[in-house]
C-alpha cells in the first residue's frame, strides 16, 4: 500500500488504538493527543466522529466513509461554536464541492468534462452560506452564484495561466533548440565531415566557440555592435575560411561607428594577406582603445614583407589598406622585413569625445 | 628533470587532451575535477606546477589556490581557461596564479609556459596582457602610487606580448636581455596581485554568474 498516512497503535491503546497511532505519527505525547480528543468530544460530539472518521481510514485507508465522517465532525464542531444550522451545512455543502472538483477534476473549458456535481454542491453550499450571512436582499442570490462561480473559474483561471507561463517556456526551449541546430549541430555535422582535415576541423571548432560564446554571454546579438566584436567576427571568417588560428586581443572597446567599420575592413584585409602569404598557421590581432586614438596591430611571424619581391596584386591590397584608412582619417603602417614577420598597424584618431 | 605538474580541470576529455599534447614533456602527477578534490590532492603529491582551470563545479580556481598556498607556498599555479571575461582571469590572478593562458595554446607552448612557470616566472598570454593594458589604463589611481601604475618599459613590453611577440622576440626589439623583459612581466604581475587600483578590484569582485 502506498502512502500509508496512519496506522493504529497496536501496542499504545486505550480504545481502537487511534490516538497512539496519531501521536506516534505526529512525534508528540498520546496523552495530549488523547486531551484533545477528549474536549473536542465535548464540542457536541466532534471528537467522536473524527475519532471514528480516523478508525476507518486507519482500517484499510477507506477514504471516502473517513471523509463523510470529518465533513460531519467539522459541522458537529462548527455549530457547537454557536453557528446556525444552514450556515454549518453551507459550509460543509461548499468543502465537499470543492473536494469533489478536486479529486474528481474536470473543467469549464469546451470539451473538457464538467465537474457537475460539484458545481451543484457549491453551489447549493454557497447559496446557503450567503443566503444566511449576509442581509442585504436582493443581491443574496446573485452574489451566491458569483461567488461559487469563483469558487469554480479560479482554479480554471489559475490552470489557464500556468499554462501560459508553460507554453512561454516551450517557446523558449524551442528557440534554443533552433539556435543550436542552425551552429552547434551543422558545425559538428561539418566536423564529422571533414574528420581527416585538422586544421579545418579546429576552425570550425573555434568559429562555432566563438558565436556560442557570445551568444551566451555577450550582446546576444548576431550583428557586431563593437568594435572588438567586429574584429572576433572577421577572424573566425579568415580562421574558416584559411584554415589557420587567429588569436584576438584587446584592451578597452568601442562602439562601432562609420570609420571603426573601416578600420575592420582593413584589419581585415589584413589578416586575409598574413593568411595567404605568411606561411604560419598563427596570426595575433590585438585593438586598443584609449582616450585619443584607436590602433590595431595584424600580426605574423611568418616569412615576411619585402617590397621589392611583392607581387603586384598584393601591392593593391596594401594600397587598399592604406586607402581605406585615410578615407577613414587615420593611417596605415606595414612594417616587416625578410624573415621577421609582418606587422600592419591601423591608427584611427577618435573624431568626437 | 621533467616537471611534476597537478592537472585540475571538470572537463575528463580536455584534461586527457592536455595529458596527450604535453606528452613526455612534463610528468602529470595527479588530475582533479573539483575544487574539494583539488585541495588534498594537491597538498599531498606537492607539486611544482598546477594546472588549474579558472572555472569548476564547486568554486572558482581561486578557491584552490585559497586552500593550497598557505600550506604548501612552493606550488605554482597556471591558469588555464576559455573564459573571455577580463574578470574571470583577472580574479585568478589576483588569488596568486603566476599566469594564464588560453586553451587553445599549442602542447609546445604550454610545456613552455609550465617550465617558466616552475621557474618563478610569470606567463602573459596576449589576452591577459590586453586586459593588464587596460585595467592600468590612465586614470584615477589610488593607494601606492608605485604599485598603480605601470612604466613607460613595462607599458611597452605588454603591449608587445598583446600583439602577439615571444619574449625572445620583444627582447630583441628592445634591446634587452631576455632575462629583462621576464623581470618586466613579474613586476607587472606583482603589481596585478598587489595594487588596489579601482578596476581590479572591480573585476575581481564583479564575477560574471555563469
Amino acid at each position: 500500500m502506498t502512502a500509508v498516512f496512519f496506522e493504529r497503535s497496536r501496542e499504545d491503546r486505550v480504545l481502537a488504538g487511534v490516538c497512539g497511532g496519531l501521536a506516534a505519527r505526529l512525534g508528540v505525547d498520546a496523552t495530549l493527543v488523547r486531551l484533545v480528543f477528549a474536549l473536542l468530544a465535548l464540542a457536541g460530539g466532534a471528537g467522536i466522529l473524527l475519532y471514528l472518521a480516523l478508525w476507518v481510514y486507519g482500517d484499510g485507508l477507506r477514504t471516502w466513509p473517513a471523509a463523510a465522517l470529518v465533513a460531519a465532525a467539522a459541522a458537529v464542531l462548527l455549530s457547537a461554536l454557536g453557528l446556525s444550522p444552514s450556515t454549518v451545512i453551507g459550509a460543509t455543502l461548499l468543502v465537499a464541492g470543492l473536494a469533489v472538483v478536486l479529486v474528481r477534476g474536470g473543467s469549464l473549458r469546451p470539451g473538457g468534462s464538467l465537474p457537475i456535481l460539484g458545481i451543484v454542491l457549491l453551489l447549493a453550499g454557497a447559496v446557503l452560506f450567503l443566503g444566511r450571512n449576509v442581509t442585504s436582499g436582493p443581491f443574496i442570490v446573485p452574489g451566491a452564484i458569483v461567488g461559487a462561480l469563483v469558487l469554480i473559474v479560479g482554479p480554471w483561471i489559475w490552470q489557464l495561466t500556468s499554462e501560459r507561463t508553460e507554453r512561454i517556456r516551450a517557446e523558449e526551449r524551442a528557440e534554443v533548440a533552433a539556435r543550436i541546430h542552425d551552429s552547434v549541430l551543422q558545425t559538428l555535422a561539418l566536423i564529422q565531415r571533414h574528420a581527416g582535415d585538422e586544421r579545418r576541423v579546429a576552425a570550425l571548432a573555434r568559429r562555432q566557440e566563438r558565436e556560442l560564446r557570445r551568444w551566451l554571454y555577450g550582446s546576444g546579438v548576431a550583428e557586431a555592435a563593437s568594435l572588438v566584436d567586429a574584429l572576433a567576427d572577421v577572424a573566425a571568417e579568415i580562421e574558416e575560411l584559411h584554415g589557420i588560428r587567429i588569436e584576438l586581443a584587446n584592451a578597452g572597446d568601442a562602439p562601432l561607428d562609420d570609420d571603426l567599420r573601416q578600420l575592420v575592413l582593413a584589419a581585415r584585409e589584413a589578416m586575409t594577406n598574413a593568411a595567404k602569404f605568411s606561411g604560419v598557421e598563427e596570426i595575433f590581432v590585438y585593438a586598443e582603445s584609449g582616450h585619443e586614438e584607436i590602433v590595431v596591430f595584424v600580426r605574423d611571424s611568418g616569412v615576411g614583407f619585402e617590397r621589392a619581391a611583392v607581387a603586384a596584386d598584393r601591392r593593391g591590397i596594401v594600397e587598399s589598406i592604406e586607402g581605406r584608412m585615410q578615407r577613414a582619417g587615420g593611417t596605415a603602417t606595414v612594417v616587416g622585413a625578410p624573415g621577421q614577420g609582418t606587422e600592419v598597424e591601423l591608427r584611427l584618431p577618435r573624431s568626437s569625445a | 628533470m621533467k616537471r611534476r605538474v597537478v592537472l585540475v580541470d571538470d572537463h575528463e576529455l580536455f584534461r586527457a587532451g592536455v595529458r596527450g599534447e604535453l606528452g613526455e614533456a612534463v610528468e602529470i602527477v595527479g588530475e582533479a575535477g573539483s575544487v574539494a578534490a583539488a585541495i588534498p590532492l594537491i597538498r599531498e603529491l606537492d607539486p611544482e606546477v598546477v594546472l588549474l582551470d579558472v572555472h569548476l563545479p564547486d568554486g572558482g580556481g581561486e578557491g584552490v589556490i585559497a586552500g593550497v598556498a598557505p600550506e604548501r607556498p612552493g606550488v605554482r599555479f597556471l591558469a588555464l581557461s576559455v573564459s573571455d571575461a577580463a574578470e574571470d582571469v583577472i580574479s585568478v590572478i589576483r588569488a596568486g596564479a603566476r599566469g594564464y593562458v588560453t586553451k587553445t595554446i599549442s602542447g609546445e607552448e604550454l610545456a613552455a609556459a609550465i617550465e617558466r612557470v616552475a621557474q618563478g616566472d610569470a606567463v602573459f598570454s596576449p589576452r591577459l596582457a590586453g586586459f593588464v593594458l587596460d585595467a592600468f589604463a590612465e586614470g584615477e589611481r589610488v593607494g601606492d602610487a608605485e604599485l598603480d601604475v605601470l612604466t613607460s618599459r613595462e607599458r611597452e613590453v605588454l603591449q608587445l606580448i598583446a600583439r602577439g611577440y615571444r619574449y625572445k622576440e620583444i627582447a630583441a626589439r628592445l634591446h634587452l636581455s631576455v632575462k629583462t623583459v621576464e623581470a618586466h612581466v613579474s613586476s607587472v604581475l606583482r603589481k596585478l596581485q598587489l595594487s588596489s587600483r579601482h578596476e581590479l578590484t572591480r573585476w575581481a569582485h564583479e564575477r560574471r554568474l555563469v
